[in-house]
């Protein structure tokens, strides 16, 4: 192949949905900016509401929004300190596979009709597999770190896992059942109404169980900075402490992207200009709903307060498991009374 | 069932009243190195020692409920004058209130923010001189609280 032949070649490959989605938009180079602006946005609407400024010094003119950049930079040179007590080789790794876990839904999540990076049948199970997977790699950080509190948190994180994970699936389940297919592309094409009109209870369930499973604050059980100091994090410095801190985050826009997908009727309306140009970048209203969504359970960090590890338990499996076989018995009695 | 119900209200009471605030936002606080809040009369800040009217009796030292105060002995002067530790001090007051020659007496400047923690020992010859707020010293505006029927507190430029 001559150099010249290179160049589009490049460019057909980055085009390409397989690589264009699950890279650039909506994966993982915009998550990286929503990262970095959602942390900020966070901190801002917890100051708003308990009447301060939040991050300011950083870009002043800019409301400090580059805080979460310098924050990162300062994590990068910071010492990666291994304890020696620590199991070496998991605890290395774990950080990296949870990191891994947290990016694969980015290669089924599709970004406009027609445009899935891997076009299967099954993308929405697919997805939601690799992100409640997510809870091993903590666990197996938790157990490498070799430390009390880790381990605690680890076993939190089996907890929490288990409990919001099965609510997150059976109400994605119920949306499954609700539009006939588990194929994420097909389902905002079979939504004549978004999602969260036909089944009100799933979209409640799926909205807390991704809450409560994204573990960001103040549902932060499984690091209860209070209590456990950061649970399986306790051991981790530098930029590795800088990853499981976006875990989080990027947990929360995956399952916020998919929450889009199913209940709010995903990219419609679609951008018919933009759809000609290119439609990688169509689905600027997916990401747009995402990200409103994302600040919104941002925002619930500076509304409640910290929730016990019972408690959560206790609301998980006697509330919201419940609900969510109520909703999927509404998708069923939805379906066959055949409004759909 | 019912319970669950009735916090359901609850909860969205309080989203409600967050956001509320998150999009009529009440600020309370101040842009501190560049503007500061004029102190009260009497206003417990850091301590002045006027080492002339002191007659070196060591009550200060005794009063002292964080052990903050402390007597610096000297061969030639055997008494001691006293020396503050603001890593310990809590501000009562106390030292101020037992000195019989009103040797102590608490400033309106409170800006208790150090480089380093040996900055925070003062020994009688640092402790007998003027405190400096650095805020006030970077040429910081002055603002002055002022009750707002409305808002509760609001802040006026001097």
């Amino acid at each position: 192949m001559d150099v010249a032949g290179v160049l589009p070649w490049v460019l057909r490959l980055l085009l390409s949905p397989q690589v264009f989605a699950p890279v650039v938009f909506p994966g993982l180079a915009t998550a990286l900016v929503v990262l970095l602006t959602v942390i900020w946005a966070e901190r801002k609407i917890a100051a708003r509401v308990q009447m301060r400024v939040g991050p300011l010094y950083v870009t002043r003119r800019l409301g400090g929004v580059l805080q979460m950049l310098a924050d990162g930079t300062r994590y990068m040179f910071q010492e990666f300190i291994i304890p020696v007590t620590a199991d070496r080789v998991p605890f290395l790794f774990a950080p990296i596979l949870a990191l891994t876990l947290a990016i694969i839904p980015f290669a089924f999540i599709p970004s406009a009709p027609g445009f899935s990076p891997i076009k299967s049948p099954y993308s929405l199970p697919a997805a939601l597999a690799a992100i409640s997977a997510i809870p091993l790699s903590v666990l197996l950080m938790g157990w490498a770190s070799n430390n009390k509190f880790a381990i605690q948190g680890a076993v939190r994180e089996a907890f929490m896992g288990l409990a919001y994970e099965a609510v997150v699936f059976i109400s994605a389940l119920s949306m499954g059942v609700l539009y006939g297919t588990l194929d994420l592309e097909e389902a905002v094409a079979r939504q004549w109404l978004p999602g969260i009109v036909l089944n009100p209870v799933a979209a409640f369930t799926f909205f807390v169980g991704m809450v409560m499973s994204a573990g960001r604050l103040p549902f932060d059980i499984v690091e209860g900075e209070q209590e456990i100091v950061a649970g399986p994090f306790v051991e981790y410095s530098g930029i590795i402490f800088g990853i499981g801190m976006g875990l989080a985050y990027l947990k929360l826009y995956s399952l916020s992207l998919l929450y889009t997908l199913l209940f709010l009727s995903g990219w419609e309306p679609l951008v018919a200009p933009l759809y000609s140009v290119y439609p990688g970048i169509a689905g600027i209203f997916l990401f747009v709903k995402a990200y409103l969504l994302m600040l919104f359970v941002a925002f619930l960090r500076s509304v409640y307060g910290r929730y016990r590890l019972d408690q959560a338990l206790r609301a998980g499996w006697r509330v919201f498991l419940p609900l969510s076989l109520i909703s999927l018995l509404i998708s069923v009695v939805v379906k066959v009374v055949g409004c759909v | 069932m019912s319970r669950q119900l009735a916090s359901f209200k609850l909860h969205l009471r309080a989203v409600a009243t967050g956001l509320k605030y998150l999009f009529l936002p009440n600020r309370i606080t101040v842009y501190y190195p560049e503007e500061y809040i004029e102190l009260p009369e009497g206003y417990r800040g850091l301590i002045r020692y006027y080492p002339d009217r002191c007659i070196q009796c060591g009550l200060c030292a005794m009063i002292c409920p964080a052990s903050a105060m402390k007597m610096y002995r000297t061969k030639t002067d055997r008494k001691g004058r006293p020396g503050i530790n603001y890593q310990r001090c809590i501000f009562c007051g106390f030292c101020v209130d037992i000195c019989p020659q009103n040797a102590l007496e608490t400033t309106k400047v409170h800006d208790v923010a150090y480089k380093s923690l040996e900055e925070m020992i003062l020994p009688p010859e640092k402790f007998s001189q003027e405190p400096i707020s650095p805020a006030v010293a970077g040429g910081a505006r002055k603002l002055k609280p002022v009750f707002d029927e409305e808002r509760g507190l609001r802040h006026e430029r001097v």
